[in-house]
């Protein structure tokens, strides 16, 4: 028999906001269940090929590519899988969904305790007021209820609980944190900087905001990045943030948090009458057995198109159309960042440079296009570059003539360095981009698969047309040569920034989420991961989902402790 | 059933597992008669002539200089394992219009028997028994292959897969990635600029400088 449990609050997902809700909650006093649809992975003894060098590997650390295009067509496809990490990675053989056949969406997933929080690519950028205050500007898409000056304090207490390495540079399109110290540029990178500043001032090359810690966090129990830059694999130091790192040990130390994993969350119960969530009904992955626990409240934490998944998935006599979806807009509006290869040319005049370490970051030049002038053509909102110059290794020798002694040993020395600019462009909030349940396909659960269809519009290619254009301006003018680039982005959730479906809003008619990431239908739902989301901006988006779940989570204590919910 | 399951404790599944362990038999010397590659289609069993082959090429490829060569330590038994299983898209069907010569080389999938063409292509380009020939003499011949494969027209030419496998099996063997190379498993540290000097190694373990260089 399954069991069952009363709690102050369910948590489904055990993510980066998953974990980030648990936490805040059982810190707040409340008894929290988390329930994640994947298998436990303890941290540090259960992070496999940490240790693993290649010679280690059957393949070498590139896997079995032939069992790979069975079994992982999509996951394959992301910079982060290869066989020391594939563990990490969904079945995607095992876990269908479906697509219009013309227009494919790669889905990059992690089910299993932590979810992509182990995999994830560690950025952080807030958003600024040019984000929120987007849709309202063009007029595309709902206006969002909050502002920067609703999320700056949350931001402050997430940037200092999982720890941001960057440089302040006072920007208003990004702004600065209370910082770790920054991976520093790199010799190609501080050039770039100054001539790229000094014809054109509005743009600034800057060390990568990313959670890995450049000075360790003893109270977290968390050590110093040793910049060995293979983070996926898991990190027993603890220097980048992960549910497992960082948030879960939190939430335990309160001893107010039961956590279940293998079970996947098949619908919430509704009750009308009082129109609050009553109960959470879920799947034993192993077992196939069901079985339900009720609480107060429930914060939905599942990944954005998970968490519409289950919405949709919870539809029922007084909901026809899914939970908390009086509005119509449940599934729709979703977003993903419009991505591609902008730029990548040689950097010559540095041969006799070089650097140490992995850094698990990069450069990024922040978003410059459409702040106080509308200077963009053809597109009204931002893009950004991410990337940074990085000095060619062996593997420039499969591009290059030659056999024997002397190939050999140029191939010993460090090889060219490079540049690599690559855009990501804000995606347009679409009615016409959107879940919806594939009742011919089920999924591993034999629930009705997910079907998800997306695709770009003019605005995102005018916008990474003019991303090549001025990649290419700014590294021939520091000097490089460039010798590729391209204007055409990578399918949709290529830049594994899919959001939106339960969009915020001000109004019930067309929201699905209140500012306080609660459902406009129930109040005593919560969602607070990429579902939320209203607009995409131009930059990564885990960080503001994090501080959108603290502040939901604040939100939800005070409304309980007032007795509202 | 997930694969999940199966993955948690060891990274790979016992598929793999069986691949690697004949791929690690073959590095250490022991004779392919001695080997079981259960995870390959019958089809994709090279010849023993063709895992001698290879071996040599590789060799021809990287020799040994200070540090071992890549015959010496496996690599052309690396090189057919990673070509049976898709490394550098290796099992990529044949391009519809691919000439006449590659064709009659295809595989049941539609791929290419990369080491059945390159037996072929280098006894022809020798006019006899590349492995009987004098040591000088195939090391032109592979030399004239790599060059007209490199030329800026030949884009396709499958030796540029062959010499890619190669490669990556050499630079991450323990030899080729440690002590050819330099690698280091926990730099402890980031050191954004320094000078190059006269005895400064690339690493193998630059991850980044391995996936875009």
């Amino acid at each position: 028999m399954a069991e069952t449990y009363e709690f102050d609050a369910i948590v489904v997902g055990s993510g980066i906001t998953g974990g980030y809700a648990a936490k805040e909650l059982t810190e707040a006093g409340l008894k929290v269940l988390m329930i994640e649809r994947g298998r436990d992975i303890k941290h540090g003894g259960d992070y496999a090929t940490e240790m693993k060098t290649p010679w280690e590997m059957p393949f070498r650390g590139s896997g079995d590519r032939a069992k790979y295009a069975e079994e992982f067509p999509v996951q394959m496809l992301n910079r982060h899988f290869n066989e020391f990490t594939a563990g990490h990675f969904v079945n995607d053989a095992e876990n269908p969904y479906t697509t219009p056949e013309d227009r494919a969406f790669n889905w990059f997933r992690s089910y299993q305790l932590g979810g992509r929080s182990l995999t994830w690519g560690r950025q952080c950028y807030r958003w600024s007021d040019y984000d929120f205050g987007a849709n309202k500007r063009d007029g595309v898409g709902n206006d969002w209820p909050i502002r920067y000056a609703d999320v700056a304090p949350y931001y402050d207490k997430v940037e200092a609980f999982i720890g941001v390495a960057g440089q302040k540079e006072g920007l208003a399109q990004l702004p600065d944190g209370p910082f770790l110290p920054p991976f520093e540029l790199n010799a190609v990178e501080q050039s770039l900087r100054a001539k790229i500043g000094a014809k054109w001032p509005d743009r600034v090359v800057t060390p990568g905001r990313v959670a890995n810690l450049t000075q360790s966090k003893d109270d977290e129990g968390r050590g110093q990045c040793q910049s060995r830059a293979i983070c996926a694999r898991g990190c027993s130091y603890g220097a980048y943030f992960s549910t497992q790192s960082s948030t879960l040990p939190a939430a335990m130390k309160t001893g107010r948090l039961t956590v279940i994993t293998d079970k996947v969350v098949e619908k919430l119960d509704y009750d009308p009458a009082t129109k609050r969530i009553t109960g959470v009904r879920f799947i034993d992955r192993l077992t196939g057995e069901r079985g339900r626990a009720t609480s107060r409240i429930v914060f939905l934490n599942a990944g954005a198109f998970n968490s519409v998944h289950i919405l949709l998935n919870s539809a029922d006599d007084t909901n026809p159309n899914g939970l908390a979806n009086s509005s119509g807009v449940l599934g729709t509006h979703i977003m993903d960042h419009a991505s591609t290869l902008s730029a990548i040319a040689i950097m010559p005049g540095f041969e006799d440079r070089t650097s140490f370490g992995n850094r698990p970051s990069g450069a990024i030049i922040p978003r410059f296009r459409n702040l106080d002038t509308m200077d963009g053509v053809g597109h009204t909102r931002g893009y950004s570059y991410q990337g940074g110059a990085l000095q060619s290794g062996w593997s420039r020798g499969k591009r290059e003539a030659g056999i024997g002694e002397d190939y050999k040993n140029a191939l010993q020395k460090p090889g060219p360095w490079r540049a690599v600019f690559v855009a990501f462009a804000e995606c347009m909030p679409r009615v016409t981009n959107r879940l919806t349940l594939d009742k011919a396909k089920k999924d591993a659960q034999g629930l009705p698969a997910l079907n998800i269809d997306m695709a770009f519009g003019k605005e995102e290619h005018a916008a990474l047309a003019d991303a090549k254009a001025e990649a290419e301006a700014m590294l021939t003018h520091a000097g490089g040569k460039v010798i590729m680039g391209f204007d055409k982005p990578g399918a949709p959730g290529s830049a594994i920034h899919e959001m939106g479906g339960a969009r915020m809003g001000f109004y019930p008619k067309d929201s699905v989420l209140n500012q306080w990431s609660q459902a406009h239908d129930a109040p005593n739902l919560f969602v607070t991961d990429g579902a939320q989301m209203a607009s995409s901006a131009c930059q990564n988006p885990s960080l503001t989902y994090m501080a959108l779940t603290v502040r939901a989570c604040e939100a939800a204590v005070r409304m309980m402790k007032a007795g509202e919910i | 059933m997930s694969d999940q399951a199966h993955i948690s404790n060891t990274g790979w599944n016992r598929r793999d597992f069986l691949g690697g362990a004949a791929l690690l038999a073959l590095a250490i010397g022991i004779p392919i008669a001695g080997v079981s590659l259960s995870t390959l289609d019958a089809d994709d069993a090279p010849s023993a002539r063709q895992v001698m082959l290879m071996s040599e090429v590789a060799q021809l490829v990287i020799p040994a200089t200070a540090t071992k060569g890549a015959g010496d330590v496996g690599v052309g038994a690396f090189v057919l394992l990673a070509m049976a299983h898709g490394l550098e898209n290796a099992r990529a069907p044949l391009a519809k219009d691919a000439p006449a010569g590659l064709q009659s080389f295809a595989r049941r999938d539609g791929s290419l028997d990369y080491a059945a063409w390159l037996e072929a292509e280098l006894n022809r380009r020798t006019g006899s028994d590349f492995l009987n020939a004098a040591p000088d003499k195939r090391r032109a011949v592979l030399s004239a292959l790599d060059a007209e494969a490199f030329a800026e027209s030949q884009n396709a030419n499958p030796w540029r897969t062959i010499k890619a496998l190669i490669l990556l099996g050499y630079y991450t063997s323990e030899e080729g990635g440690s002590r050819e190379l330099a690698y280091e498993h926990i730099p402890g540290k980031w050191v954004p600029d320094m000078p190059v000097e006269p005895d400064t190694r690339s690493y193998s373990s630059d991850w980044t400088g391995v996936e875009f260089g």
